[in-house]
């Protein structure tokens, strides 16, 4: 009797996450506190991480959430934090730069529905099922087909841009003393 | 309907097990938390030289004993304390939603986290279609570390968000130093934990675990590496030396300042929550996990499917379960012997409730000495006993439900073992290497910790690339 449950109880999970992804998703665009919006987003990666999951990609999931929901949005947390501490005046919902950009996704939804209408997605558990030894063989192969070349590329592109903002940094940590000298002297 | 589910139920004994296993396992390991409390009370007054918790206790009218049980009943005044007490909303508090939502986030996201740690190794079981087996990860996944690792980081939420709602400079300060330590220390962990993927050659804890019981355990494949991840470790769980997110001479309490009664003890159960998660992890990634031998000990016919120490351990079922229990009735029966001391010389020293202790003793005494007896005679009992395997189907022994069940229990009272000794090395630090400078840390961990662990990948690669 419990065997049989497992089609419909995976298709309630997907239901549950696919809403909160959306009502999420949905959430961010009409928040008007960034750090509303930035936790929204958190719940929204985090269901689409549950999806993965039951699409029999645990390694995705785990990336999902440790890349995106963990990382990425941990960053964009702390620089709300940091930015937005003062003002505490809620952001206008919708202006025209906000409907005028939404354009573009709406323009990729309608893309990603025609095709799925279509060519039906046909979800073999084999091409979906992205395990960590498969994805490696296949970055990384030295025979053929390998990606490490490029890998070490945008690894150092990163340094690059890491030592580059280093650098900017310090120029303005550099010199302290002047900004209080100015501001004294404006004040004058 | 309810004889349907019972004959399922005794059809597939294996399968209800998993299915128990699922809330079991963080149960468990959630009820070594009030023990690591005491154990951190006890050994500070221990390493500080001084008696420690020991008034409180809870008065027997029966016996005419007063029972303080070691300290523990402060555990319990503590949580009946803390628990109500009125819960407080600070009204400057700017988004109160945040604020109450705070504490909540680190508890929850460490209480998924046992789920991965593989507590017991794969059992084979014989079923219709050949052997099916249950394993002892309750989500058993090939990435099982990255998951625990991303979990792990979910966590800084609760801190980060709490503290900002709070609307306090302290609980600022503190959330921000929480999430720089946080970012620091989670690059080295993941640097000095990839030398034992490598070498395994997955991220599944159970085929780190499983490596281990062939081979050798991981603090000898990797001592460089075992060093940087526990010193990381220490300064992920944000305890001494590393607990600059709380200093009472600068900002207070840290990232809590602004909490209290109920939520204050969910922010400390979780905060020992994860040293306990963290001792878990330490002793799966480098002490073996569940296994107890260093090194893999001869067995009689080797099975390609199931690890040595597994295997080992069933062969000699008997002498491990004696093993295990003498040592347990050796430690109980020195532990009686040195309340049976303290009774003597409180006696003699003419205290006006010297009667009174030491009935208190007496009681303990006879309950340890009790449980030190059993256990010797179970391990007396159970010394001869050499079980051999019930069939082998399709080349997997398969060994039968009582010496399944006795060697998944042995093995997980051997990780408990470990996690409470790697529990105890946390305490042991705290007490006694002072606190750094934050920007001590940030040097420990971006220069020290982080080249150390690369140069302990670059080598741990070209050794595997050499062996393979």
């Amino acid at each position: 009797m419990f065997p049989s449950l497992d089609l419909s109880l995976g298709n309630i999970y997907f239901a549950g996450l696919a809403l909160t992804a959306l009502c999420c998703a949905l959430g961010v665009l009409v928040s008007r506190h960034p750090l509303n919006a930035a936790v929204l987003l958190i719940g929204a990666m985090l269901s689409l991480s549950g999806i993965y999951a039951l699409l029999d990609a645990p390694f995705l999931a785990v990336l999902q959430v440790m890349v995106y929901a963990g990382a990425v949005m941990m960053l964009v947390i702390f620089v709300i934090m940091v930015l937005n501490r003062a003002r505490e005046d809620a952001l206008p919902r919708f202006d025209a730069w906000s409907v005028a950009t939404a354009a573009a996704p709406l323009a990729l939804c309608g893309l990603l529905a025609a095709t799925m209408i279509r060519h039906p997605l046909q979800a073999s558990a084999a091409a979906v099922r992205g395990e960590p030894e498969p994805i490696a063989e296949r970055m990384f192969s030295m025979t053929g087909g390998g990606w490490w070349l490029l890998f070490v590329a945008v690894g150092v592109t990163l340094l690059v841009a890491v030592v580059g903002a280093v650098l900017l940094a310090k120029r303005k940590l550099d010199t302290p003393a002047e900004e209080p000298a100015q501001e004294a002297h404006h004040g004058h | 309907m309810i004889t349907d589910v019972i004959n399922w139920i005794c059809a597939n004994p294996y399968l209800v097990a998993s299915l128990l296993l699922v809330p079991a396992v963080p149960l468990i390991f959630f009820n070594i938390l009030p023990l690591l409390v005491v154990m951190e009370r006890r050994g500070a007054a221990f390493i500080q030289d001084r008696p420690g918790p020991n008034r409180a206790g809870i008065w027997i009218p029966g016996l005419n004993v007063r029972i303080r049980a070691f300290g523990m009943i402060y555990n319990a005044c503590d949580f009946v304390k803390l628990a109500v007490k009125e819960r407080f909303n600070p009204a400057f508090a700017a988004a109160s939603g945040y604020y109450v939502a705070g504490p909540f986030i680190p508890l929850a996201a460490a209480l998924i986290l046992p789920a991965f740690i593989p507590v017991f190794a794969p059992i084979a079981y014989s079923t219709a279609d050949g052997v099916g087996w249950l394993h002892g990860t309750t989500i058993a996944t090939h990435s099982g570390l990255l998951a625990l690792f991303a979990f792990s980081s979910l966590s800084i939420y609760g801190i980060v968000l709490g503290s900002w709602s709070a609307n306090s400079k302290y609980s600022l300060l503190g959330g921000m130093r929480a999430s720089a330590m946080m970012v620091s220390y989670e690059v080295s962990i993941g640097l000095a934990a990839a030398g034992m993927f490598l070498i395994v050659g997955s991220f599944d804890l159970a085929k780190i675990v499983a490596w281990q019981g062939d081979h050798t355990w991981g603090i000898f494949a990797q001592p460089l590496g075992f060093v940087l991840f526990t010193v990381a470790m220490f300064a992920e769980c944000n305890r001494t030396p590393f607990d600059v997110v709380e200093g009472d001479s600068e900002i207070v309490a840290g990232f809590h300042t602004e909490y209290g009664a109920i939520r204050f003890m969910l922010v400390m159960a979780a905060e020992y929550y994860h040293v306990i998660i963290a001792s878990a992890l330490i002793s799966t990634l480098y002490l073996g996990g569940y296994h107890l031998s260093p090194i893999p000990l001869p067995v009689g016919q080797d099975f390609a499917v199931v690890n040595l120490d597994d295997r080992w351990m069933r062969e000699h079922l008997g002498a491990v379960l004696a093993l295990m229990l003498g040592i347990g009735a050796i430690g109980a029966a020195v532990f009686a012997g040195l309340i049976n001391g303290r009774r003597v010389h409180y006696l003699k020293s003419g205290a006006t409730d010297a009667q009174e202790r030491a009935r208190e003793y007496i009681l303990y005494t006879a309950a340890i000495g009790g449980a030190a007896l059993l256990m010797a005679v179970g391990a007396v009992l159970l010394a001869g006993w050499s079980p051999a395997p019930k069939a082998v189907v399709a080349g997997v022994p398969v060994w039968g439900g009582l010496v399944d069940v006795l060697t998944a229990v042995a093995q997980f009272h051997i990780l408990l073992g470990k996690i409470i000794l790697v529990a105890w090395l946390f305490v042991w630090v705290r007490w006694t290497v002072p606190r750094f400078r934050y920007d001590q840390i940030m040097a420990l961990g971006w220069k020290v910790l982080l080249n150390g662990a690369l140069i302990n990948l670059l080598i741990t690669a070209i050794i595997v690339k050499l062996v393979r």
